[in-house]
């Protein structure tokens, strides 16, 4: 009986079995940390609990330090995009709509979603690696020892910055990738500017808008909860560290990408 | 009685890493806790101030703070050493807005002074030595008055100078403050210069509970192998 043990032990059916239940027991848990402590960071930011210093870098931090990235990414796929669409459409009669298809496409999609692949891979890592790296080297230890409240600390700036910074980048970002179609879609077709912007009026309702503004909120606060709650569950050293970084930006990249599609069966299925 | 520690377990996958400790530590006071690398010695701090949850026992602490000094100094390396020290007066809910920014001030240089530190209050952890930065997590330690202090291994990784100055300052700071102290340490010296009582643990238990004296006098086959750094004794290491 020992030796079947031993031996069903070492199968690979039942290595396969371990793994398997090893990740759904991680996956319930990081997913029950970001509950929890979304639950507690909202009870702190709807009384009004906000550390303002530690917000104001946060915000800083967020907004201004990732615009040069999200900027030169939005702005580089809209060149992108406008330099394939553009020259087929006034080949095709269609010179009239380019200005509208870009900003459509900036303001529904590409504004709000590459900007928030640009706040993850520069500030959704920061977050959790500055986190996990408190937490290996005992500084959140330090805190909590000091009596001082690690969720109004370090959770309430972070996540508010999200929901405040997000969106304004989005809106910074979609405006500059307009402006970026307009250049591109100059230089590459004989349409002129001015037949260009009459049309990106037609692009813009305000749904579409509205729609922008609401994803860029869920996105920045969802990538900021994330992004802490994996830093701040992380543990071992330099290893802890890296898995909790890796982790982090492959949640908040799903998370986002479940998000958007949420928002686009809510409101242009 | 500052701490009272009762029948203390932890359990660590169905393992008793700590089975059934029991001491206290009256104010003004020092008890060393020695033992192997793993035996629960920080397990046993991180209980008692509340890191850490039990799994039995009691611990009985009066009224106050309780303050712990850490292994790598757990310095905020995101604030300059004056930010670092009135961190807890700053942030903490009940004594948030008591301070002015002047009051701070005088506090924070009032406990760097205490440390052997002046000046230094603009600098980053990162530019302090391995000494300076412990030294500063003193202060950072007593600056809210507690009437525990729990150090642990507060020599480890420094020199026999630096570990000889940080020792004066661990029975300095018993004088000022007449706090209970906790020291967990490998070191005989940290033992005999700072502590009145010393606990050894193996095996998540006592195998001795005496002075300093005592466990140098080496009456206590356990204390003999730890004094001689022998490998031949009741305790064996798991390779």
């Amino acid at each position: 009986m020992g030796n079947l043990k031993i031996y069903l032990k070492q199968s690979a059916t039942y290595k396969i079995y371990r793994t398997c239940v090893r990740n759904l027991v991680d996956f319930m848990d990081t997913l029950g940390s970001i509950i929890i402590y979304g639950f507690a960071t909202l009870r702190y930011i709807l009384t009004f609990r906000v550390h303002r210093k530690e917000l104001i870098e946060q915000c800083a931090r967020f907004g201004i330090s990732s615009l040069p990235i999200t900027l030169s990414i939005v702005s580089m796929t809209s060149i992108i995009v406008a330099s394939q669409v553009a020259p087929e459409m006034v080949k095709q009669g269609g010179g009239n709509f380019v200005g509208l298809l870009i900003t459509m496409l900036i303001v529904r999609e590409v504004g709000a979603i590459m900007s928030g692949f640009a706040i993850i891979s520069m500030i959704g890592s920061s977050l959790a690696s500055e986190l996990a790296t408190m937490r290996v080297t005992e500084q959140i230890d330090a805190i909590q020892v000091l009596k001082v409240d690690p969720i109004r600390y370090l959770f309430v700036p972070r996540i508010l910055s999200g929901l405040i910074m997000m969106p304004l980048v989005v809106v910074v970002a979609s405006v500059i990738g307009v402006l970026a179609g307009a250049v591109t879609t100059d230089l590459t077709t004989d349409l002129g500017y001015r037949a260009y912007f009459d049309s990106v009026w037609f692009g813009i309702y305000m749904k579409d808008l509205t729609v922008c503004i609401l994803k860029a909120v869920c996105f920045g606060g969802t990538i900021a909860l994330i992004s802490c709650s994996c830093g701040y569950t992380a543990s071992g050293g330099a290893k802890g560290v890296g898995l909790a970084t890796t982790k982090a930006v492959v949640w908040s990249i799903v998370a986002m990408v479940i998000w958007d599609m949420l928002f686009a069966i809510a409101f242009f299925f | 009685m500052s701490i009272e520690v009762k029948n203390l377990v932890k359990i660590y996958d169905d393992k008793r890493v700590i089975d059934n400790v029991s001491f206290n530590v009256e104010n003004g006071e020092t008890l060393a806790i020695v033992g192997f690398s793993g035996s629960g010695k920080s397990t046993i701090l991180k209980m008692i101030c509340g890191l850490t949850e039990k799994d039995g026992g009691e611990i009985i602490t009066s009224k106050g703070d309780i303050a712990m000094v850490f292994q790598y100094s757990a310095l905020f390396d995101s604030l300059n050493v004056a930010d670092n020290i009135s961190f807890a007066l700053r942030e903490r809910k009940e004594l948030r807005n008591k301070y002015s920014e002047k009051e701070l001030r005088e506090i924070v240089s009032k406990k760097l002074e205490l440390v052997g530190l002046k000046g230094i209050e603009y600098k980053f952890p990162s530019e302090l030595s391995g000494g300076m930065q412990k030294r500063v997590s003193f202060a950072r330690a007593i600056v809210t008055e507690p009437n525990t202090i729990l150090y642990d291994e507060p020599t480890a990784g420094l020199d026999p100078i630096s570990s000889t100055l940080i020792e004066d300052y661990i029975v300095r700071l018993k004088e000022e403050t007449n706090a209970a102290s906790i020291v967990v340490t490998h070191q005989m010296s940290t033992i005999t210069r700072t502590a009145n009582k010393v606990i050894m643990l193996y095996g998540g238990r006592i195998v001795f509970n005496g002075t300093p004296e005592e466990m140098l006098r080496q009456d206590n086959p356990y204390t003999k192998q730890f004094v001689t750094a022998s490998l031949d004794g009741p305790m064996k290491m798991i390779a």
